[in-house]
């Protein structure tokens, strides 16, 4: 079950990495597609290993919002608009080696400082140590898409990575949360991604453009 | 300090509380096209029970009882009632007020297929709903949830007119406080699982429980949550240098909206900090260090940034990161003196900016203008909203005898006691530069001689605002003075309110 846990994870980086660089929108949604499937399965084999079956709500709410109606939606949204990104402000080599540096770099200090985070004796045992280390991991990667990326598909897509990291903390250090606030903090998260599409949309249309940056009439 | 534990009450009024205006705001989403009556009567029969149901609740909460429901998982003490009063009486308020500030013209001709006055006081409502929600909850997950849900019911109150500019404002309003307000997430998740070993499970999500863990926990733990709490909440309430979603969203918004986004939305931000960061901040002395600085940045940025505006509304918005920056300083302090001064500005300046947002509304309503260099060539017949504006002005800086005065004091004296005498410095001089901001903007629009260009043409001029609008106005600016003169009709519910942030602190 380890060895399991231990592959998904990697996968999940991957595909999370997948996500917030590859250029072509539609190609990135998928990422992101697989990146909540591997999710739901982490969540899957963490309720198998600790026998804690409220974990399978987690697991089977992540597979219908964020494997189901938000990618989607965003591929609604790109099949109407453009499936090329707006050009980021770092290039895409550039990026890729910053990423893989300092993200690798980054994982291994929050897997070897893992008791500064959770005291807990459960949370420096594996698998819980890689998957706090990487649920971090996550949550940066997807701060660095919305600094870098000016493209407003990519931006609700950094907002998914930070939301899929912060839920992969949650899992893993509050494995027994009660159901109804599950339900609370999934209905949150697909309510917050159909406005932001909404107002995407709109904006696509009042602008012309998809470019976040260009958003600046306001400012002073 | 003497602090004694309160009996608890089951009672339906702390889910009432939010389930009527959220019934409510569904029924208007339902019927509200059948006609303005349905709208109109609809809001105002919700917004009217969900007041009457906060006097009740306050009532019982000054008796001495704690109203919970569903185990301990809504609990109403004094703070709880604090905030839902305010919201309720603002709510009645902006309610009375939109009805008439948007006029015929924007409920027929300028309605926007996604925006009608239909979804303005279902929102309205629904959003007073959640917000009551949140000031109900016990559950730090909860918080979480129905913070960030008071944040997506606004978000299309923002982009109402559906311009450029209010889309814009609205996306940056929507991104930045969702990513901002999931750094308070993580930083509830931390909390939870470092207080798991020390509490039994059904009890370890609960807000009143973290008072009994805040010593036992390790340190680096509570700074580390408490930095992200502070990012998320500050985010929520508009502290620099997390702000940047403020100034827009607050500007672009109708006027009513901008009133109730600056009195009560981010208010929301500062009772979420009153509930988790004021229990650590007696224990850590770091914790008080750091919210004054990051609150005297601020105060010095937001009142630098209303100084060099033009537009009346994005002036206020400014001022409000200025002012919601003494609110939470107050709070974080983690002292009787402190929470209460904090409190109690929370609630003045719910009173002040609510009425200055409505009153530049009656200006804009009036001389359909908002640059304060435009305003100035505009002749103005409003007696009622000048008053009702310079009372407002004086008030926010802190003049005596309006409440700011009151609060501002109360706040420079915890900051004293707590030996951050430059802290209160930064604030006295914010204030006097927020009354050299806005009198000169006043004086520029009320007062000054104004300029006619064109030879033999006369000045623009703006009449008073209908019935409807000043009374709501007119009612605040007295509350203004009243509570600035007796400041001690407040004492009861704030003395409660801040002994139930002692009594969670305490562990009770």
């Amino acid at each position: 079950m380890g060895d399991l846990i231990t592959t998904l994870m990697a996968c999940h980086f991957i595909a999370s990495v997948g996500a917030a660089e590859i250029r072509n929108l539609k190609t990135a949604t998928l990422f992101l597609l697989v990146q909540s499937l591997l999710l739901s399965f982490i969540i899957v084999a963490f309720a198998e290993k600790s026998q804690n079956y409220t974990l399978y709500w987690w697991a089977a709410l992540t597979f219908i919002t964020k494997v189901v109606i938000i990618p989607a939606l965003l591929w609604w949204h790109i099949k109407r608009t453009e499936f090329i990104e707006v050009k980021p402000l770092v290039s895409f080599v550039v990026s890729f080696i910053i990423l893989s540096v300092f993200l690798i770099v980054f994982y291994q200090m929050i897997r070897t400082y893992v008791g500064f985070i959770a005291p807990t004796v459960e949370a420096t045992i594996e698998p819980a140590r890689s998957s706090l280390a990487l649920a971090f991991t996550i949550f940066v990667l997807g701060l660095y898409v919305l600094v870098v990326h000016r493209d407003a598909v990519k931006i609700i897509i950094g907002l998914h990575l930070i939301e899929n990291g912060v839920h992969l903390a949650l899992v893993t250090l509050v494995p027994k949360l009660p159901v109804t606030t599950i339900l609370g903090i999934v209905s949150n998260v697909v309510v917050a991604a159909v406005m932001l599409l909404f107002l995407t949309e709109s904006i696509y249309k009042a602008f012309g453009s998809a470019d976040t940056m260009k958003l600046s009439s306001l400012k002073r | 300090m003497v602090v004694t534990i309160n009996p608890t009450a089951v009672s339906i009024l702390p889910l009432l509380v939010f389930l009527v205006p959220l019934v409510f705001g569904g029924l208007i989403f339902a019927l509200g096209r059948l006609g303005k009556i349905f709208r109109h009567g609809l809001a105002l029969t919700g917004i009217s029970l969900t007041l009457l149901i906060a006097v009740m609740m306050t009532v019982r909460v000054l008796n001495g009882e704690v109203l919970t429901w569903w185990g301990n998982n809504f609990y109403v003490d004094g703070l709880s009632t604090l905030m839902e009063l305010a919201a309720s009486v603002m709510g009645v308020i902006v309610v009375v007020y939109s009805m008439k500030y948007f006029g015929a013209k924007t409920e027929i001709e300028e309605a926007h297929p996604y925006t009608s006055m239909t979804t303005y006081y279902g929102q309205i409502l629904v959003f007073l709903g959640l917000m009551n929600w949140t000031c109900a909850t016990n559950n730090i997950i909860m918080l979480y949830v129905s913070l960030e849900f008071t944040t997506l019911a606004t978000v299309f109150l923002v982009t109402f007119h559906w311009n450029k500019p209010a889309l814009e404002a609205g996306y940056k309003y929507l991104l930045l406080v969702t990513v901002g307000v999931v750094f308070a997430l993580l930083g509830s998740v931390l909390l939870y699982s470092a207080a798991t070993p020390f509490l039994p499970v059904s009890r370890v999500l609960l807000l009143t429980e973290l008072g009994t863990i805040a010593t036992k926990i390790p340190s680096n733990i509570v700074l580390l949550a408490a930095a992200f709490m502070v990012v998320g909440f500050g985010t929520k309430a508009g502290l620099v240098p997390f702000h940047a979603w403020l100034p827009d969203a607050h500007a672009e918004a109708p006027a009513p909206v901008s009133a109730l986004l600056s009195g009560i939305v981010i208010k929301v931000g500062a009772y979420a900090l009153a509930r988790t960061i004021s229990v650590f901040a007696p224990h850590y002395g770091t914790i008080p260090l750091f919210i004054a600085i990051l609150c005297s940045i601020s105060m010095i940025v937001g009142m630098m940034m209303a100084m060099v505006q033009d537009d009346l509304k994005r002036m206020l918005a400014y001022s409000s990161v200025a002012q919601i920056a003494y609110v939470i300083e107050g709070l974080g302090m983690g002292t009787y003196l402190g929470i209460y001064g904090g409190l109690m500005h929370l609630i003045n300046h719910t009173i002040i900016k609510g009425l200055l947002f409505l009153a530049v509304g009656a200006i804009i309503y009036s001389a359909g203008k908002r640059k304060i260099s435009e305003l100035s060539k505009v002749k103005f017949k409003m007696p009622l909203t000048a008053f009702a504006f310079f009372v407002g002005v004086f008030a926010l800086s802190g003049m005596p005898p309006f409440n700011g005065f009151v609060s501002k004091f109360t706040l420079f004296l915890a900051l004293g006691e707590a030996k951050l005498m430059w802290a209160a410095i930064i604030g006295i001089i914010t204030s006097l530069f927020t009354l050299v901001c806005f009198f000169r903007a006043g004086y520029k629009i009320f007062w000054s001689e104004k300029e006619v260009h064109a030879v033999g043409a006369e000045a623009a001029t703006a009449t008073e605002v209908p019935a409807a609008m000043w009374v709501g106005m007119v009612l605040l600016a007295i509350a203004a003075i009243v509570l600035g003169v007796f400041p001690q009709i407040m004492h009861p519910l704030l003395d409660s309110a801040t002994k139930c942030v002692l009594r969670i602190l305490i562990g009770g």
